[in-house]
């Protein structure tokens, strides 16, 4: 479904090149659960970008879903992300004066009832059940964090990309998230694609790819 | 379940944020419809206040030499001061009452034997008695001509300020400063026809009994030579030293003086056959003589001197009809009496009604002279006033000298009459006020008022668009981590510059409808409780200035925070507010 071929992402400073992504090729079926871990500055979040149209490659290419990402346009490519993709980074990113409902309702592609009550059926998913018309500043970090990973499923996109979604939470609410994405994988409605510098958080998954100094182990 | 991006939605859950924005520019909006629609109302109240020219031409005489008595005056002073001081010295020691006494002691005898001195006797009465009724003249006469002077003066300070006003019609401070200075002076020495007529009279009986005093001086020194002749010299009877000369030159400064106070009184000299002309002048529904005043009104931005028609009664009547206007109270001034009827814009604005009182005994910056009753007030579309001619040209000297005459043309005709009174007038002492001529001027002193007022809105503009740019900037920061997660997830740059410039096209709207809304109902207030009451004008909803006026305020500052904003949602990118940890 996402393939990627020969990645090269380089950073240029002066005359000194920073690669950071090195000629990496992977495959994400569909309905996978795969994990990228490595060290701070190892690459896996510029491979996440890489992978989810985000940034374009200095070098290789992606394709998802037979197309290339680099014969694509930026619209269309804002496009794929608005539809196709779900995100969720490690700051939750809601908007402070919206609630918890309304900031899943953001990343809705369609906005009609059907749309609202399977946002609602997302956060009573993630246990927000009693807490969808509170504000982002009234609910804890966990909380927060559980909103954004329904945000990023409300649209039922074919991958989920997740950086870093439990880095500034505790282990038991980290593994929670964890656990919903996962969830999301094993219900069959896409894959997800989880960075993380903490092997514990992927227990479940498909696989775990090892990055280390922009290339894959 | 509604877009939580919607416009609404962020505008209902962002007031605390909003609502300062949009009162602050709905203030600005408010401030900028009151002074604008306060400069109009000055501008349609001046318009409305000399309305009357749009239908008639004013011929008004232009001062001249010929009114100019101070060489007259001065020549018949210095002249009497003589006279005054050899009549002292005739009248002295061993002067005519002397003399005449020495006539009379003669022994019986010697006046029996000589007739001659029966009428030398009769002669030196008659000097003794003309003599004293001369120094009687002499004593007001002198009083008269200095008040006279002085009213030269005042002439002459007047020319220098219409000269002034001439050369710089914008500049109000000769006119102040004039009166300032003059104001008490000018009601005090003003003198009406009576006074003048006293003038004359005073002159007159100085010079007749300065001829009679003449008579009997040759006559005594007649008869002691008749005397001498018959040999009955009376050696010890000196005869007093005749002032014969001064008492000539005082005669004929005196002829010079009331030849001068003839011509001050009369209308301008040329004024009949110019009515005459004007009155042939094809397309000129009516000509009539007009001893033109004025009343002091406010106008907002100003005093103005509401220009008064003194007609006669038929005259009174066809500009009636000429501006549509009609009686609402009372009745038009009669013809002998110091009445006067004026519209009910104006009667406001004096706050009088029928049978108040105005004039500069009232008003002491008003032209027209004492205190005149009001007996009618008139209702219609131009604001007139009017005056009866017979009263004031027997009443006030002023008022007749300088009668103009009022010239109404055809409706389509008004040109074409200006230019047949311009070729009439000629070189005559003599201007025209028309409408294009008035317009100009009041154009020309609003102008100072516009220009101020643009720079306050420009100011006001530039500075709320910084203030609101700058709120605009906060804000957008603040929603920084918004429009990077927005951008993330797929929204295009395009996309988030259109969401905010709408939501500031909103807030502009919003303020502005706001302000206008604001600024209508403070005017309409202010319309009723000041501008009607004192005769002002004030249209409250003139759309051209409410709209035109205030819409580069919100379009300044929608443009100006929109383009920084703009700026740095083209710059965003998302990665790296994704990747800021703070």
């Amino acid at each position: 479904m996402l393939r990627a071929q020969d990645l090269v992402l380089d950073y240029r400073s002066g005359h000194s090149v920073a690669h950071a992504v090195n000629t990496v090729s992977l495959a994400v079926e569909g309905g996978s659960f795969i994990g990228l871990i490595g060290p701070s500055g190892s690459g896996k979040s510029s491979l996440m970008y890489l992978l989810s149209g985000l940034k374009r490659p200095t070098r290789g290419n992606v394709i998802f879903e037979g197309q290339e990402y680099s014969s694509m346009s930026m619209p269309g490519l804002m496009s794929l992300r608005r539809h196709r993709f779900g995100f969720v980074f490690q700051q939750h990113f809601l908007i402070n004066y919206l609630s918890a409902l309304e900031n899943v309702m953001v990343g809705a592609v369609k906005r009609n009832h059907e749309t609202a009550a399977y946002a609602q059926e997302l956060l009573r998913r993630v246990g927000l059940s009693d807490k969808m018309r509170k504000r982002p500043y009234e609910l804890s970090m966990g909380e927060r964090q559980r909103v954004a990973v329904a945000r990023a499923m409300v649209h039922k996109p074919a991958v989920v990309f997740a950086d870093e979604p439990t880095a500034s939470l505790d282990q038991s609410t980290g593994h929670e998230v964890i656990s919903l994405l996962a969830e999301y994988r094993s219900q069959g409605s896409g894959s997800v694609v989880v960075v993380t510098h903490d092997p514990n958080m992927l227990t479940g998954a498909d696989r775990v790819l090892q990055m280390r100094d922009g290339q894959l182990n | 379940m509604e877009n939580p991006l919607s416009l609404w939605h962020f505008y209902l859950r962002n007031k605390r944020k909003v609502i300062p924005v949009i009162g602050i520019l709905a203030l600005a909006i408010l401030g900028v419809v009151v002074t604008d629609s306060l400069l109009a109302s000055a501008r349609e109240t001046a318009y409305a206040t000399y309305g009357s020219y749009q239908k008639l031409i004013l011929v008004a005489p232009r001062a001249t030499r010929d009114q100019d008595l101070s060489n007259p005056l001065q020549t018949s002073l210095s002249h009497l001061r003589d006279v005054q001081t050899q009549l002292d010295t005739l009248d002295g020691p061993g002067g005519i009452s002397s003399y005449y006494n020495a006539v009379v002691a003669l022994p019986a005898q010697v006046r029996a034997q000589l007739p001659l001195v029966q009428q030398l006797q009769i002669d030196a009465g008659n000097a003794r008695y003309y003599a004293a009724r001369l120094r009687g003249d002499l004593v007001p006469l002198a009083d008269l001509i200095v008040r006279v002077q002085r009213l030269q003066a005042e002439q002459a300070a007047f020319t220098q300020l219409e000269q002034k006003l001439a050369q710089n019609p914008t500049d109000p401070t000769p006119l102040l400063a004039y009166i300032q200075q003059h104001q008490t002076v000018l009601r005090s020495v003003l003198p009406d026809t009576a006074q003048i007529g006293r003038l004359q009279a005073a002159a007159t009986s100085a010079s007749a009994d300065a001829g009679g005093l003449q008579r009997s001086l040759t006559n005594m020194g007649r008869d002691t030579a008749a005397l001498n002749n018959a040999g009955a010299a009376i050696s010890n009877l000196p005869v007093p030293p005749s002032p014969a000369n001064a008492i000539d030159q005082f005669k004929q400064a005196l002829d010079g003086l009331t030849s001068s106070l003839g011509s001050f009184e009369a209308p301008q000299p040329g004024l009949d056959q110019l009515q005459a002309a004007s009155a042939r002048i094809a397309g000129a529904a009516f000509v009539r003589r007009d001893a033109y005043s004025n009343l002091d009104i406010n106008l907002l931005a100003g005093n103005a001197q509401f220009d008064l028609y003194g007609v006669d009664q038929s005259g009174m009547q066809r500009l009636l009809n000429l501006y549509g206007d009609r009686l609402v109270a009372g009745r038009l001034p009669k013809a002998n009496v110091n009445e006067i009827a004026i519209s009910e814009e104006v009667a406001r604005a004096r706050n009088v009604g029928v049978g108040g009182r105005v004039g500069n005994n009232i008003d002491e910056l008003d032209r027209l002279p004492d205190a005149f009753t009001v007996t009618g007030i008139l209702q219609g579309p131009t604001r007139i006033g009017v005056i009866p001619l017979e009263y004031m040209t027997q009443h006030y000297l002023f008022e007749r000298r300088y009668q103009g005459l009022v010239v109404v043309p055809q409706a389509g005709q008004e040109q074409q009459v200006h230019d047949q009174m311009v070729r009439l007038i000629g070189n005559q002492p003599f201007r025209l006020f028309d409408w294009a001529y008035i317009k100009a001027k009041i154009d020309s002193l609003i102008a100072n008022l516009d220009t101020i007022n643009r720079f306050l809105i420009i100011l006001v503009t530039i500075v709320l668009s910084l203030v609101v740019g700058l709120l605009n900037n906060l804000f957008f920061r603040q929603r920084m981590n918004e429009f990077g997660l927005l951008a993330a997830v797929g929204y295009s740059r395009w996309a988030l510059i259109m969401r905010v410039a709408w939501e500031s096209l909103g807030v502009t709207l919003a303020a502005w409808g706001l302000g206008v809304g604001l600024g209508i109902a403070v005017l309409t207030w202010f319309n009723h409780i000041f501008i009607i009451p004192h005769g002002l004008l004030m249209n409250v909803f003139d759309w051209n200035l409410l709209i035109t006026h205030t819409l580069p305020i919100p379009l300044m500052v929608f443009v100006f925070g929109m383009g920084t904003v703009a700026w740095q949602l083209l710059r965003l990118d998302p990665i790296s507010i994704i990747e800021r940890r703070d």
